[in-house]
C-alpha cells in the first residue's frame, strides 16, 4: 500500500504541452521530479484544441485540460469569476494542499490563484520572465500583478535578476520571494561522442525564435561581421519567426547562403541533435530572465557567447561563456574571443560540471522547501487580506477589495448550490511502471 | 429481487438480480432521479402560467400590454409543458449475459426511450472523467466496435462513483474483461 503522499500539489497556468517552451517544460519536469520525491502532483491548464478533458502524462501526473478556449497567444480569456467553479472543484476533488501558479502572464493562473486564496488554501507563485515598467501594457500588467502577488504565501523567481524585477513590480516582501533557477536535463543534453573538428571549420550554433526580444535584428548585422572577419566560420540557425526573412535578406545581401545554414522550426527533440554540430552557441536576446538555452549548450560541451542581459551572467560559470552588451560590435569582439578560446574547451568536464551544478531534483527539493514554508502560514480572516489589497493604490485597492469580496460572496453561493459533500473524490491511482 | 440499493441527495440506485447463485440471470440496474416535488411543481407552474394567460386576456380595460402579457404567459407555459417532456425520471440498465446490454431512459412524460446493444459489440466499459467549463463529474461509457465515440450508459444522469462502480463491475463480468488488468493499483477514498 503506497503511503499517502506528502503534499498535493496543483500547477496551474496556460502554458503546458502540447504547447512547447520554457515554462511548460518548467513545470513537466518540476512535476516529475516531485512525483518521484512521493507527492501528489496535478496539472490544469486550457484545452489545445481536440485536447480536452483528463490525460495522464509519464508518472502518474494527472492533467486536466480545461475546455476554455484561449485568445491572445495562448491564454485564456479573462472573465475574473467564470473559472471559479471549476477551480473549486478540481480542488476539492484532488484534496489539494498548496496551489502553484506559473507565469504572469497566464490569466488562468491568476483567477486560479484568486479563487485559491478566497477558499483559504496555500498559494505559491513562480515568475519566469522579465518585464518592463514604462510602457502601458506593463503598467497595466503590473498592477495585476500586484493585486495577485498582494495575497499570496510565497513566491518563487527563477534568477536573482527575476527576484529584483518582480519585488519592484509586485511590491512583495523580499522576505516572501525565493530564487531557485531552473535546470536542465543533462541526461539528454550530452556532448557528441566524437567531437565535430574544430581545425578547419568553426560553426556557431543560434537556436531560437526569431523575433525581436531574442535579438534576431542583433544577428543580422553580426552574422555578416564575423563571416568577413573569420573565412573559417559558419553559422546553423535554428528556429522560426517573423524576423527569419531579415535573415534571409542578411544571406541574400551578402551572398552568405553556404555560409549560413538556416534550419526553420527546430523540434525540442532534435535540438540536441543541431547543437552537438558545432562549437560555439550564440544567445543574443534582448531580455531575459533565466535563458534555459545557454544551459543546453553548455550541457552540450558547447562554449557559449551571450548578450549580458537580466539573469543570463548568472547561469553560467565564467570560464563557460563570453558576455557582450546587445551592440553588433561588442558581440562580435566576444564572438573573437571565443573563438580564440575555443581549444581550450574539454566539452565532456563542461558536461559533468552543468551535471553537478544544475538538475531538476534539485529544483524539486527546493521547491518542496517552499511548500513546507508555505503550509506553515497562518490562515488569514478575509479582514485582513482585504487590508492588503487596500495598500496596492488609491482606486485599485478598493477596487481589489470589491472584487475579493464579489468572489467570496460567489464563492460562498457555490457552497450553498453545491456543497462541499457533494464533490466527490478522485481516487488516486499509482501507476506501476515494471510489467507484471 | 432488489439485491442492493444506494441513495444519495439526488439519486436513488437499486439493483435487481437473481441469487448470488444462479449465473446468467438477467441483471438489472436502476438509477431513479430523486425530488418528484420538483417535477410536480413545474407541471403546476405550466398550468399556472396557461390559466394567468386566460385571464389576464379577458381583463377589461387597456388593451396592448395586457395582451402582450397574457402570451407572453401562454407561450412560457408551452415552453415548461414541451420542457417538461425532456425530464428524465429513470435510467435502467439491462445486463443480459451473453446476449447483450439494454440502455433505457424513462421520461417524466411516461416515454421510455431504450438502446440495445448486442455482447459482440461491447469491447470495454470504462469510467472515465468527464470536464466542462465549469465541472468536473465521473461518468460509465463503452467503447463499441466500428464506432469512434464512446457512448455514455447514462445520457441525461450523472450518478455519483459508489452507484457507478457496481454496474461498471457487473459489465465487466459479463463481457469477460479481467478488472485487474484495467488498474494497476487503486486507493479508493471513502466518502
Amino acid at each position: 500500500m503506497e503511503a499517502e503522499p506528502k503534499i498535493r500539489v496543483l500547477m496551474v497556468s496556460d502554458f503546458f504541452f502540447p504547447n512547447f517552451g520554457g515554462v511548460e517544460n518548467h513545470i513537466y519536469y518540476l512535476s516529475q521530479c516531485l512525483l518521484k520525491l512521493g507527492h501528489k502532483v496535478v496539472v490544469m491548464t486550457h484545452a489545445y484544441g481536440n485536447r480536452t478533458g483528463v490525460r495522464y502524462m509519464t508518472g502518474g501526473l494527472k492533467v486536466y485540460y480545461v475546455p476554455w478556449r484561449p485568445f491572445v497567444m495562448q491564454t485564456t480569456f479573462p472573465t475574473v469569476y467564470a473559472t471559479l467553479p471549476i477551480v473549486r472543484t478540481i480542488l476539492k476533488r484532488e484534496r489539494i494542499t498548496v496551489v502553484h501558479g506559473h507565469q504572469a502572464f497566464s490569466t488562468l493562473c491568476h483567477e486560479a490563484l484568486m479563487h485559491a486564496r478566497t477558499m483559504g488554501y496555500r498559494v505559491v507563485f513562480t515568475d519566469h520572465s522579465l518585464y518592463g515598467f514604462a510602457d502601458v501594457g506593463s503598467i497595466h500588467m503590473n498592477k495585476v500583478l500586484q493585486f495577485s502577488l498582494a495575497d499570496i504565501d510565497q513566491a518563487i523567481c527563477v534568477s536573482h535578476t527575476s527576484k529584483e524585477n518582480t519585488v519592484l513590480r509586485s511590491g512583495l516582501p523580499q522576505a516572501k520571494v525565493y530564487m531557485i533557477p531552473n535546470a536542465v536535463d543533462t541526461a539528454m543534453f550530452k556532448p557528441a561522442s566524437v567531437r565535430p573538428s574544430a581545425d578547419h571549420v568553426i560553426t556557431i550554433v543560434v537556436i531560437s525564435r526569431l523575433v525581436y526580444r531574442k535579438g534576431a535584428d542583433l544577428l543580422v548585422e553580426v552574422i555578416p561581421q564575423v563571416c568577413r572577419l573569420h573565412p573559417n566560420v559558419r553559422f546553423v540557425v535554428g528556429g522560426d519567426g517573423p524576423k527569419h526573412v531579415r535573415l534571409e535578406e542578411m544571406r541574400e545581401k551578402h551572398s552568405l547562403q553556404d555560409r549560413v545554414e538556416m534550419l526553420g522550426a527546430v523540434p525540442h527533440s532534435r535540438v540536441r541533435s543541431v547543437l552537438v554540430t558545432g562549437h560555439i552557441f550564440l544567445n543574443s536576446s534582448l531580455t531575459e530572465a533565466f535563458c534555459i538555452a545557454i544551459l543546453e549548450a553548455a550541457s552540450c560541451g558547447l562554449l557559449t557567447v551571450s548578450t549580458r542581459v537580466g539573469g543570463v551572467p548568472e547561469v553560467l560559470p565564467d570560464d563557460m561563456v563570453v558576455l557582450a552588451e546587445p551592440d553588433p560590435d561588442d558581440m562580435v569582439r566576444a564572438i573573437q574571443k571565443a573563438i580564440s578560446i575555443l581549444p581550450s574547451i574539454n566539452p565532456e568536464e563542461m558536461h559533468n560540471r552543468m551535471k553537478k551544478l544544475y538538475s531538476w531534483q534539485d529544483v524539486a527539493k527546493r521547491t518542496e522547501i517552499v511548500y513546507d514554508r508555505a503550509l506553515k502560514c497562518s490562515n488569514r480572516s478575509l479582514l485582513e487580506r482585504l487590508s492588503r489589497f487596500l495598500s496596492c493604490g488609491a482606486w485599485a485597492g478598493k477596487v481589489f477589495c470589491m472584487v475579493m469580496i464579489i468572489d467570496y460572496l460567489l464563492w460562498r453561493l457555490l457552497q450553498l448550490l453545491q456543497p462541499d459533500d457533494d464533490i466527490e473524490e478522485a481516487p488516486d491511482i499509482n501507476f506501476i511502471n515494471d510489467k507484471k | 429481487m432488489v439485491s442492493s440499493s444506494l441513495s444519495d441527495k439526488r439519486y436513488i440506485y437499486i439493483h435487481e438480480s437473481g441469487s448470488e447463485a444462479s449465473r446468467g440471470v438477467i441483471d438489472i440496474h436502476h438509477v431513479i432521479i430523486k425530488g418528484s416535488r420538483a417535477t410536480s411543481c413545474l407541471k403546476g407552474l405550466a398550468f399556472f402560467l396557461v390559466g394567468l394567460a386566460i385571464i389576464i386576456y379577458y381583463l377589461p380595460g387597456k388593451d396592448n400590454p395586457g395582451r402582450t402579457l397574457s402570451w407572453s404567459c401562454l407561450l412560457s407555459g408551452f415552453f415548461v409543458m414541451i420542457q417538461s417532456r425532456k425530464f428524465v425520471k429513470k435510467e435502467s440498465v439491462i445486463i443480459m449475459p451473453t446476449f447483450g446490454i439494454q440502455l433505457e431512459t424513462q421520461y417524466l412524460s411516461g416515454k421510455t426511450v431504450s438502446r440495445f446493444i448486442p455482447i459482440g459489440k461491447i469491447l470495454k466499459p470504462v469510467l472515465v472523467e468527464c470536464v466542462t467549463p465549469v465541472t468536473c463529474y465521473w461518468s460509465l461509457s463503452l467503447f463499441l466496435r466500428g464506432e469512434e465515440q464512446l457512448t455514455l450508459v447514462f445520457k441525461e444522469l450523472r450518478p455519483s462513483m459508489k452507484m457507478l462502480v457496481p454496474i461498471w463491475k457487473a459489465l465487466c463480468g459479463v463481457i469477460g474483461t479481467d478488472q485487474s488488468e484495467m488498474i494497476t493499483e487503486e486507493h479508493v477514498v471513502s466518502g
